[in-house]
């Protein structure tokens, strides 16, 4: 840790502002811009992990879009159950992408950083559990159609992940907003883990490989943990970090060997 | 007014949750859990206007039980440290 987040950072580094579940509606316009406003002083790029919104509707997609719009730093997004709830996600992924917003569900974008490459792969991903305790695509069809969904999740992310490692980027980051891994779920009640995320997206996570892995959804949890393969795992959700945002450095050493 | 048998309270702090999952209040992150005969409301909302709306449907729906609160706003603050990753 360092007491100086607006020291220009280290050749070789590159600082990650993210925060997730900000559940913007217009009440609360301008809530977040001042603290928006520091971050070309102390970071290269805002990731936001998903529940930018709070009931899922265009009116609060535009409230989020003002409070990102011209940062003077790139903007990537992916979005979270609640962007679903009014089954506007495309008018708010439109709305957030007129901001300049990279809004990603199985895509990735690349940026350079002081001449390194810094990929994000984004997705929002599902619930469905952890490993060993999970459901199964069995039985009823709703049960087979919830399994099914997690598993399309983490194909997605799987698929950015993979441009990145094509594109041959120095630092990738894996961006959702379901959980990978049970660890940034501590504080959560055990029995509601199979809700919050998947282990499907940390096995996506530790096959192609990524530097960091950042997500939201657990309010309760806590920000930090590892997947099984080593990888870091942030937990961004606002309540969790209880900051306008969360701030990394991270080393470029190379491509991401996932440790 | 005499206590309300347990397994209503419990079906009561239920409902209370299922309302504020709901369509119009959208807040899953409240934990809502009884501390002996009174009802605890926790977690971090966005703001203190959603806090004032959490309590007044808690006070609606458990009307007759005491309810502590312990509900607070995330900071809205930009960070004072940067986590260094090796």
């Amino acid at each position: 840790m360092t007491p100086a987040p607006a020291a220009r950072q280290p050749d070789g580094a590159v600082r990650v502002a993210a925060v997730g579940d900000i559940h913007l509606s217009p009440d609360c316009a301008g809530l977040l811009r001042p603290a928006f406003a520091t971050l070309p002083e102390c970071a290269d790029l805002l990731l936001l992990a998903g529940d930018l919104t709070r009931h899922g509707t265009v009116d609060e997609a535009v409230v989020v879009a003002d409070e990102v719009r011209d940062l003077g730093v790139p903007v990537v997004a992916v979005l979270g159950n609640h962007d679903y709830h009014s089954d506007q996600e495309a008018d708010i992924t439109r709305a957030l992408a007129a901001a300049g917003v990279s809004v990603l569900e199985g895509q990735s974008v690349t940026f350079s950083v002081a001449g390194h490459t810094v990929g994000v792969a984004g997705a929002k991903g599902f619930c469905g559990g952890f490993a060993g305790r999970s459901a199964g695509a069995f039985g009823e069809p709703e049960m087979k159609a919830w399994v099914r969904t997690a598993h399309i999740g983490a194909e997605r992310l799987s698929t950015a992940l993979e441009e990145l490692s094509a594109d041959r980027c120095e630092v990738r980051i894996a961006l959702t907003h379901f959980s990978p891994v049970p660890d940034t779920l501590a504080g959560e009640p055990v029995e509601i883990y199979p809700f919050l995320g998947s282990y499907l997206l940390a096995e996506a996570i530790d096959a192609v490989g990524a530097d960091l892995a950042v997500h939201g959804h657990a309010h309760l949890g806590t920000e930090h943990g590892r997947t099984a393969g080593g990888v870091r795992v942030r937990n961004v959700a606002q309540p969790v970090i209880d900051r306008a945002f969360a701030l990394y450095q991270l080393p470029v050493h190379g491509h991401g060997s996932g440790m | 007014m005499s206590e309300p048998a347990t397994h209503e309270v419990e079906y009561r702090l239920a409902r209370l949750r299922d309302r504020l999952a709901g369509d119009d209040v959208a807040e899953l992150g409240v934990r809502v859990e009884l501390r002996g005969a009174a009802v605890l409301l926790s977690g971090t909302v966005p703001t203190a206007a959603r806090r004032d709306e959490i309590l007044r449907l808690a006070r609606i729906e458990l009307a007759g039980l005491t309810v502590f609160d312990d509900l607070a706003s995330a900071s809205t603050d930009a960070p004072e440290r940067m986590e260094e990753l090796p």
